[in-house]
């Protein structure tokens, strides 16, 4: 469309950026292709996808629906903006469920599960399942991923074992502890070295107990 | 009064009486979350999708839409105003600026069902929206119910609502929707659902819908406390 640029200032992931763009341009655009920050996926470009999903001021929406203009003067977070440095504790979680597969899908329900973590730290399963209801997957089948969201919030004791306890079990409670944290004396530890339980991979690698898996 | 740019997440913010519970309802199921927070009541209406899930609720509301132009504005009632197919009343010089539920059509409570394929970023199959209201005895006093994915533009139920004005809420009610042939319906085959699907699919989400809001009218106390907008 032939439009007359215009300005827009901006606050992305806290730090003051400009454009110069047609204020009809996506906001999504802007952020890859101005800003560089292409962690922001485009899937559909309709709101159908959810990949493309930022915080702007603080609510979740599809990138793709936002002309970059209405943008202006606000602070939008985008899925680079999650960790600093270091992975945060939702990303952390998505890697330890093995909750990603091909990937595209991942930053929108990084940012989604960030917005939902926001207001309510520790989410059960229907919560979860609503604030992601927006972002397609079609590789993982969800599963791993509602997992990997309802973890973040938990300390290592209350964790959801990823393979080995139905969603609908009861968490152990905090002053019981669980079969990670407290294990009996003398029971093999669940996932070796605790420096190797960060990978994704460490359950089958160390060999868990069959009565466990 | 609802401004036009109020998105669906501002309404299910907002507190307001039982009788608008349906259209909380429906601005849950509104694509996402992440619709929900851009999209707006008023586009919902000038898009005239058939499967636009804010027009049962504000239906049953009797709401009426604000058009303002240049030359002044005008109010049409909600079925004047969506036409057909992506079809709407508005002048290409007109913007529907926001929309008036009159304080008669508030009372009692409502309920909202949507069938979908899946919960999240569907178009309805077929959807309901029911509202009603009781007198002193307990007896249905007013029975607005609206069904939309079924025909062009959604559509009152004006036999049934007729149908079910004196009866007792439950069983009695529920005889009723099952005495009802759902003539107004004239609903498509397509990708989504066939046409007989659909039909059923109405009956069944009206039953439903109408049981609901049954519990909610027996939660509030019987007579549908009069609501305070």
């Amino acid at each position: 469309m032939s439009m007359e640029r215009i300005p827009i200032s901006l606050e992305v992931n806290g730090h003051a950026v400009t454009a110069e763009i047609s204020p009809v341009t996506r906001l999504s655009s802007v952020l890859r292709d101005n800003f560089g920050l292409t962690g922001t996926k485009l899937g559909c470009d309709a709101g159908d996808c959810g990949a493309c999903t930022v915080l702007v001021d603080g609510e979740a929406v599809c990138a793709c629906l936002v002309p970059a203009a209405e943008a202006g003067g606000k602070h939008v977070r985008t899925v680079e903006g999650l960790s600093n440095g270091a992975l945060s504790a939702l990303q952390s979680s998505f890697l330890r469920h093995g909750a990603a597969q091909c990937g595209i899908c991942t930053p929108g329900f990084l940012v989604a599960a960030s917005a939902l973590l926001e207001d309510n730290p520790s989410p059960d399963e229907q919560a979860v399942m609503d604030a992601l209801g927006g972002v397609l997957c079609r590789c993982t089948g969800y599963r791993k991923i509602i997992k990997a969201v309802m973890d973040a919030g938990m300390p290592p004791c209350r964790r959801v074992l990823a393979t080995t306890r139905p969603l609908s079990a009861p968490r152990p409670s905090a002053s019981t502890g669980c079969r990670k944290c407290l294990a009996p004396t003398g029971s093999a530890p669940m996932n070796g070295p605790k420096t190797r339980s960060a990978s994704p991979w460490s359950d089958r690698r160390t060999g868990m107990p069959s009565s466990l898996r | 009064v609802f401004g036009a740019r109020a998105s669906w997440t501002d309404i299910l913010r907002h507190d307001l009486p039982p009788a608008f519970d349906a259209l909380k309802l429906a601005a849950r199921e509104v694509g996402s979350i992440q619709i929900q927070n851009r999209g707006t009541i008023a586009g919902n209406l000038c898009n005239a999708s058939p499967a636009a899930d804010g027009v049962p609720p504000l239906m049953v509301l009797d709401a009426q839409v604000e058009l303002a132009s240049a030359t002044g504005t005008r109010l049409l009632p909600l079925s004047d105003f969506i036409l057909g197919n992506r079809q709407t009343a508005r002048r290409p010089d007109e913007l529907l600026v926001a929309l008036r539920v009159p304080r008669a059509s508030t009372e009692g409570a409502s309920h909202f069902l949507k069938l979908g394929a899946r919960r999240y970023l569907v178009i309805s199959i077929a959807m309901v929206a029911t509202r009603i209201a009781l007198d002193e005895d307990g007896r249905i006093a007013e029975a607005a119910i609206s069904v939309g994915a079924c025909s062009a533009v959604a559509q009152r139920l004006r036999r049934l609502e007729t149908a079910l004005i004196g009866r007792q809420q439950g069983a009695d009610a529920l005889d009723a929707v099952s005495d009802c042939t759902f003539d107004e319906l004239t609903p498509i085959d397509d990708v989504r659902a066939s046409a007989a699907y659909r039909r059923r699919a109405a009956a069944e989400i009206t039953r439903r819908a109408l049981a609901a809001t049954s519990d909610a009218l027996t939660r509030a106390g019987g007579t549908g406390a009069r609501a305070a907008a």
